[in-house]
């Protein structure tokens, strides 16, 4: 474990009465570093709450927000739950998917963007809404979602999943 | 009968993470004055005389919850439910983001109420925005000593704890939300025993919503009555209900408990689209049945919507027009209860991916008369044999809509493919 | 112990028939009660109920919902409907929604005739099917580590392999990873699933989704028969069945005796007895004939070796080694061959470091970790000598009322927390006289050092089990000292010698030693030498003849070098064995004996309770149990008869028991004379101290040869501390030399943070690289270390 990640895993532990607790938080901040959830930061979360890295492994497998293997820079998260979808979300997920070439759950070809279709993001008020890098967008449509594409294309975030 | 709005009053006008501006319009007298003047037990009684009842979805009354507790000496939690994923809910979010120290000076009366030391407020993992609000909000608190050691000079302590999520929708389940907050798993528990006895780490706990926590400070300050006299009589004081869908102005919308849903959506939430009907309503976000035009006058409370059969659930309503195909409808709600199920239990996980295959097969115009069979009799193995209640979620929409529109199921059967679609192309 | 505390009854009605059972009780038990069964997937009465499956759903009066009798229980007054109309259609909906995605392969499973998805199929399935949904595919063939594959499409992941690894073993390793219908049991990251207790699982897997490698596609059960009987690869004696077809082993299943295994044994236990079929596998006797062996008959080879004893006994130069591998029938049987017919009390089953095995009146039971406060263990690893029992501790630990102390050269990996007090050698008679002390002046002990520390531990205990690996004696005298004072106290304390042999306590109870005769009675004349002495008398040309039967002292006794010798100077050597070992090669006979499917008798457990065992299958032709070798020895030697009639045997055995230790206290027990166990012993310069270290599939015999545990053996292998690694310049995976004062050995580098500097572990008992070549006969030595090939090298 680097230094860094020690002292910042041992804040988080001192943030809860059972160490355990601070697992998903402490894979959360090693994901913002990495850019994914590394073999290592699993065995480093392993070290730190002391359970075995297969408890890990099953842990962090059971949480959408945590991905196991690279994703890209941006994380497009497009809500198809029914507030989404009476809005437009089908055909907007259909542009989306076309304009990337990429499915659900897939990265692009240069792997920059990863594309996820996901469950209400609970702002069904401002339908279709999609989250980048865990930011909101509201009543997005082809044309608003082109040319953000072109905006984010041009940014370099420091984590596509920030921790904090 | 519109009222003065309670938690989103100033909503829009005032920035209310401002601690200043929300000392300014009177917060934090509710926490001086359940600390220097009453007791916990009296808190207690009060939130209980209020008969406010939860507003995360089971509608269960909020001073009883608290008095389950059992006094051994034992360290208490109190877990504040800000998971919100229940499909159609949008309500919290904005609460949080907009009034996060009403939501902290009603964490910490309630804290005070149950005599816990230790607050946890479970953010959902997508809510970014929401918890750095939140965090902000709770940096000053403790400078301010609003939160922490001696608050106010009390005596009493208590430490609030952020924790944010990391996507699934069974983490707003209370018990699964403990175990998430252990670092384990979000899988429901096993009930007996129930967090009263044995929650979080074991101890006693009380697990209540944004909104549930965010009325306390408005009762201790107000009193009981004046909560007890706004809204229905079995479900008083005022609720934010969000509305979607095919609506003119959708929005969240502080009203008394059991308003009329013709007046909500009708008149607050600007009806319908010119020329529309309505043709569905999820009530109570995407695990409620729906109703239906002729339901529209139902009162928006917890017993008038249990009496049709449906339920208010975290006051979640999605209107659907005339447009709107139910099987699509029932698509995104399947879609969701199969990607959203933990898994633990047979009729849950398998089920609801059964019941998800037909209704995508029968959506794209691939499905048959026997799915349709099936689904008309699924219903009661899935429902009521679950340990959660996600289980008996899966069913009630598609149920209510399947029953009210057969013949919109058969043809998509028989069409191979949706009738309102292809009306709506020869329409072209 | 406390008196058991009063049960509460109630009263329950389950289909219309009302019964008391004790409060608390769940349903499905209950149930049980009238014979009903309700069926159950997640639910396992050794597991924590989990509600998971669903298909126990049964209707109680007065609730609103179906409930599970899994998790629900019984309260006063409750009605319980188990097969009413609403049950029928909840249960035929589960398995619909289980058979959904199932592969319904069950003509080429393994689990077919013993599998809960068929059987509740058959009693409640859905008699239409209306599954034409296509199904889902999934591995079928996932290999989670060395005993056991899964068929994701068979798994209905009811999770009791997983429960079990986490509750059960404590390993944690096996899990369920992803959620929802994407849910899968899983190793991390595919690594592999190495629990020693692995194979329990494919037991209590409800369906055919984890199966044994080693009994994949072999048979269909209800071809199979059953024969009941003991476990002989350790000393706790788990109770098993052996599961035969046309006369071959097919695999080995649980019997469950709660007071010895708790249900379940290990997978070296299981998994061992394909060496039966093995080509090492012994199948007829030899003898040594120009530099090579040839196959002789049964008869031969006794007339041979009977000869040759009688004329060594005639001049009193004889002496016999073993009996620990034998059953209480033929140890009773090898002493008497020894006693009568060789006219010796030159008989010793002492072949490894091993000098007791009884602890006389101090005895423990297994069942007492269940409630003890304090578990202190001396020397014994018992993940790796003892599993089952080890499954008890970790039982007793996790329910938090044990303690767990363990005192010893090094910190072994246990799974569970453990207090670690290092030893330095020869110190442990010293620091448990302190501790006894401690214990004698009271509480209040000033702390910092581990005896006070330990001395509070037990303060506040109402119940101690000592654990030892029975190795040297004056440790042993000591232990014996301390829970006396323990039980003086007004403690209950006990003892548990950890066996090195699966009877080692069935052949010093029946007389396999030089001084006592079976039941401990002193033998009449002068005693006998003991292992080490009829070794050193063999090697110095003291001795004309040794007879060694079911050991490997070679291998197994602490001199390796004067082992050696010994066996290679005897100018007579005769062996019986199962398989090839080193010390029957150096033998001028060696007969095939049989295993323990081969033959039927009794097996005495480290706590000492006597349990029978049949035959299962049929020996090779030219095989014989060691009973019949020894009654056919002595038929060769005309020189008297002794039986080779299990039932006789055992009979003649408890007569000749009639004056038990336990009453009349017996006679101590001569030890093997380890010369300065308790001194230090001198390291040259640069050089290690050298500590052996126990694996559970390491051994020179059956486990050596057994195709069911080849793959979790592990290659020979030495234990560095990262200091001392660093200053011989190794890397983990080097090839080196480990030299001392009497031989060397070749195994491959491991560095650990648990090695204490200046000291390296040596993996014991591998035939590959045999470790008691760098020991002298205290069990202590030293080693020079040379590095042959680095890591890369040696990998490549
Ligand atoms: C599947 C499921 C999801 C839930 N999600 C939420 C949620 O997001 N927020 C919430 O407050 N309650 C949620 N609940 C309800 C909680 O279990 C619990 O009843 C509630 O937090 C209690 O708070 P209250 O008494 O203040 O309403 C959910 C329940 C279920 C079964
Ligand atoms: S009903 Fe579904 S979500 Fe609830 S515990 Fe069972 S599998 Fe999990
Ligand atoms: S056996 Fe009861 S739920 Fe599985």
């Amino acid at each position: 474990m680097t230094p860094q990640r020690e002292r910042r895993g041992a804040e988080l532990v001192a943030k809860y009465p059972e160490a355990r607790s601070a697992l998903v938080p402490f894979l959360q901040y090693c994901q913002a570093e990495d850019g994914y959830v590394t073999d290592q930061a699993i065995a480093d979360a392993a070290e730190l709450v002391g359970i075995t890295p297969a408890e890990v492994e099953s842990t962090a497998s059971f949480y959408s927000l945590l991905f196991r293997h690279p994703i890209g820079k941006h994380v497009i998260q497009v809500c198809r739950t029914l507030g989404c979808m009476l809005g437009g979300a089908d055909e907007l997920r259909e542009h989306i998917r076309t304009r990337l070439g990429v499915e659900n759950l897939e990265t692009t070809a240069d792997g920059a963007i990863t594309y996820e279709e996901v469950e209400c993001l609970a702002a069904c008020d401002r339908a279709p809404v999609l989250q980048h890098n865990l930011e909101f967008v509201y009543n997005v449509t082809p044309e608003k979602f082109d040319s953000l594409l072109e905006t984010w294309r041009r940014e370099s975030p420091a984590a596509a999943l920030p921790a904090e | 009968m519109p009222i003065e709005p309670v938690l989103t009053k100033g909503f829009g006008s005032l920035d209310l993470t401002d601690l200043a501006v929300y000392r300014s319009v009177g917060g934090f007298a509710a926490l001086t004055k359940a600390l220097r003047e009453m007791t916990p037990d009296g808190v207690v009684a009060e939130v209980m005389a209020s008969n406010l009842r939860g507003r995360g979805g089971a509608g269960f009354p909020t001073g009883k919850k608290w008095s389950f507790l059992p006094k051994d000496g034992r360290p208490r939690y109190l877990v504040c439910n800000s998971d919100e994923a229940e499909a159609g809910t949008f309500k919290d979010r904005m609460l949080l983001e907009n009034s996060p120290f009403n939501l902290i000076e009603g964490l910490v009366i309630s804290a005070y109420a149950v005599n816990a030391k230790r607050v946890f407020i479970y953010i959902r993992g997508e809510f970014l925005a929401g918890y750095r609000i939140f965090q902000k909000a709770l940096a000053q608190a403790y400078d301010a000593g609003l939160v922490g050691a001696d608050i106010l000079g009390s005596g009493y302590s208590v430490e609030i704890v952020p924790h944010r999520g990391a996507g699934a929708y069974i983490c707003g389940e209370e018990t699964a939300q403990l175990n998430s907050l252990e670092g384990k798993r979000g899988e429901p528990r096993l009930k007996p025993p129930f967090p009263a006895n044995a929650g979080l780490y074991g101890m006693p706990t009380v697990v209540n919503n944004v909104e549930t926590l965010m009325y306390v400070p408005h009762i201790i300050e107000r009193g009981a009555k004046w909560f007890a006299s706004i809204g229905a009589e079995k479900s008083p004081g005022p609720k934010v209900i969000s509305v979607s869908g095919h609506v003119m102005r959708p929005g969240n919308y502080e009203v008394p408990l059991g308003i009329p849903m013709r007046e909500l959506v009708m008149e607050l939430a600007g009806g319908l689209r010119p020329g529309r009907r309505v043709k569905a309503i999820q009530p109570g976000g995407g695990s409620s049945a729906a109703i239906f035009e002729e339901d529209l006058d139902v009162a928006c409370d917890f017993d008038s919507l249990a009496a049709k059969g449906t339920m208010l659930g975290s006051g979640a309503v999605t209107v659907m027009d005339d447009t709107a195909c139910m099987v699509r409808c029932a698509l995104t709600i399947n879609r969701f209860f199969e990607t959203e199920s933990c898994g633990q239990c047979t009729p849950c996980r398998e089920g609801g991916q059964w019941v998800h295959r037909m209704v995508a097969r029968l959506e794209a115009g691939e499905g048959s008369e026997s799915d349709l069979k099936i689904l008309t009799t699924i219903n009661r193995t899935i429902t009521g044999t679950n340990l959660c209640v996600l289980g008996d979620s899966i069913m009630p929409f598609l149920s209510s809509v399947y029953k009210h529109f057969p013949e919109e199921f058969h043809d998509h059967v028989r069409l191979a493919g949706c009738p309102l679609h292809a009306r709506s192309e020869s329409a072209a | 112990m406390s008196p058991e505390k009063a049960v509460r009854e109630v009263s329950v009605t389950i289909d219309g028939n009302t019964f008391a059972v004790p409060e608390g009780t769940l349903v499905v038990e209950a149930a049980k009660h009238l014979g009903t069964q309700i069926p159950v997937y997640c639910y396992h009465p050794k597991l924590e109920p989990a509600g998971l499956c669903r298909i126990c759903l049964v209707e109680i009066e007065k609730m609103p919902k179906l409930q599970i009798a899994c998790a629900t229980r019984v309260a006063d007054g409750m009605v319980v409907h188990t097969s009413s109309a609403k049950v029928a259609e909840a249960r035929r909906g589960v398995l619909e929604f289980l058979l959904l995605n199932h592969p319904l392969d069950c003509p080429v499973c393994d689990k077919g005739g013993e599998c809960e998805l068929q059987d509740f199929t058959m009693s409640y399935g859905p008699g239409e099917s209306r599954l034409t949904e296509p199904k889902l595919h999934k591995p079928k063939l996932v290999d989670l580590g060395p005993t056991i594959v899964l068929d994701e499409e068979r798994c209905i992941l009811c999770r009791r392999c997983t429960r079990f690894d986490d509750e059960i073993a404590q390993e944690r390793t096996l899990i369920v990873e992803d959620r929802g219908f994407k849910s899968l049991i899983s190793t991390r990251n595919g690594g592999a699933y190495a629990s020693y207790f692995s194979g329990n699982t494919t037991e209590i897997c409800p369906v055919g989704a984890l199966t044994s490698k080693a009994y994949r596609f072999r048979s269909r059960p209800w071809d199979l028969n059953h024969t009941d009987s003991v476990c002989t690869q350790c000393s706790v004696g788990c109770n098993y069945r052996v599961d035969t077809r046309f006369g071959r082993v097919m695999r080995t299943f649980t019997r469950e005796n709660p007071a010895v295994d708790d249900g379940w044994i290990c997978d070296r236990g299981r998994y061992t007895f394909n060496y039966l079929y093995a080509p090492e596998r012994l199948r007829a006797p030899s003898i040594k004939r120009d530099g090579g062996r040839v196959d002789v008959t049964f008869a031969e080879a006794a007339v041979l070796a009977g000869s040759k004893l009688a004329e060594a006994a005639a001049r009193g130069r004889v002496g016999v080694i073993g009996g620990g591998r034998l059953s209480d029938e033929e140890a009773y049987a090898l002493q008497r061959f020894a006693r009568e017919v060789l006219g010796t009390n030159n008989i010793d089953y002492r072949t490894h470091a091993q000098v007791y095995a009884s602890p006389s009146r101090f005895g423990a039971r297994l069942t007492d970790i269940d409630d003890a406060s304090v578990i202190l263990a001396f020397g014994a690893v018992t993940p790796e000598l003892a599993p089952i029992l080890d499954l008890r501790i970790r039982r007793a630990v996790a329910r938090g009322h044990a303690k767990f102390v363990y005192m010893g050269p090094y910190r072994p990996a246990f799974t569970i927390e453990t207090r670690y007090v290092k030893l330095q050698r020869g110190t442990l008679p010293k620091e448990l006289d302190d501790l006894g002390d401690a214990v004698r002046r009271g509480a209040g002990q000033p702390g910092g050092s581990d005896v006070a520390t330990i001395a509070s531990d037990i303060a506040a205990a109402k119940k101690i089990v000592a654990i030892h690996s029975g190795e040297d004696a004056p440790s042993a005298d000591a232990i014996e000292r301390l829970v006396e004072t323990l039980q003086q106290s007004g403690r209950d304390a006990g003892i548990l010698v950890v066996g090195a042999t699966g009877n080692a306590r069935g052949a010093e109870a029946a007389g396999c030693v030089p001084n006592l005769g079976p039941g401990y009675a002193p033998v009449s004349g002068e005693p006998g030498m003991t292992t080490d002495q009829m070794l050193a008398a063999a090697a110095d040309g003291r001795l004309d003849a040794l007879f060694v039967i079911g050991a490997n002292p070679a291998l197994t006794f602490p001199d390796g070098a004067l082992a050696r010798r010994a066996l290679k100077r005897v100018p007579f050597l005769a062996v019986a064995d199962q398989v090839m070992t080193e010390t029957a090669s150096y033998a001028h006979i060696v007969f095939a004996a049989a295993s323990f499917a081969e033959k039927r008798g009794h097996t005495t457990n480290l706590e000492g309770i006597r349990q029978a065992f049949a035959a299962a299958v049929e020996s090779p032709l030219e095989v014989r149990t060691d009973a019949q070798i020894i009654g056919a020895l002595t038929l060769a030697t005309r020189r008297g008869s002794i039986g080779d009639d299990p039932t006789t045997l055992f009979a003649e055995l408890n007569a000749a028991e009639s004056a038990p230790r336990a009453k009349t206290g017996g006679g101590a027990l001569a030890r093997p004379v380890v010369t300065g166990a308790s001194a230090p012993i001198a390291v040259p310069d640069g050089a290690l101290t050298v500590i052996p270290i126990p694996h559970l599939y390491a051994g020179g015999g059956a486990a050596a040869h057994d195709p069911g545990t080849k793959p979790m053996r592990p290659e020979p292998y030495a234990v560095f501390s990262p200091s001392d690694a660093r200053r011989l310049s190794l890397d983990e995976g080097a090839r080196v030399k480990l030299s001392g004062a009497s031989g060397s050995i070749e195994v491959s580098a491991r560095i650990a943070q648990q090695v204490p500097d200046g000291s390296v572990l040596v993996l014991a008992e591998m035939p590959e690289a045999p470790h008691n070549l760098l020991l002298d006969a205290s069990g202590g030595g030293w080693a020079n270390v040379e590095v042959i090939a680095g890591a890369a090298e040696a990998a490549g």
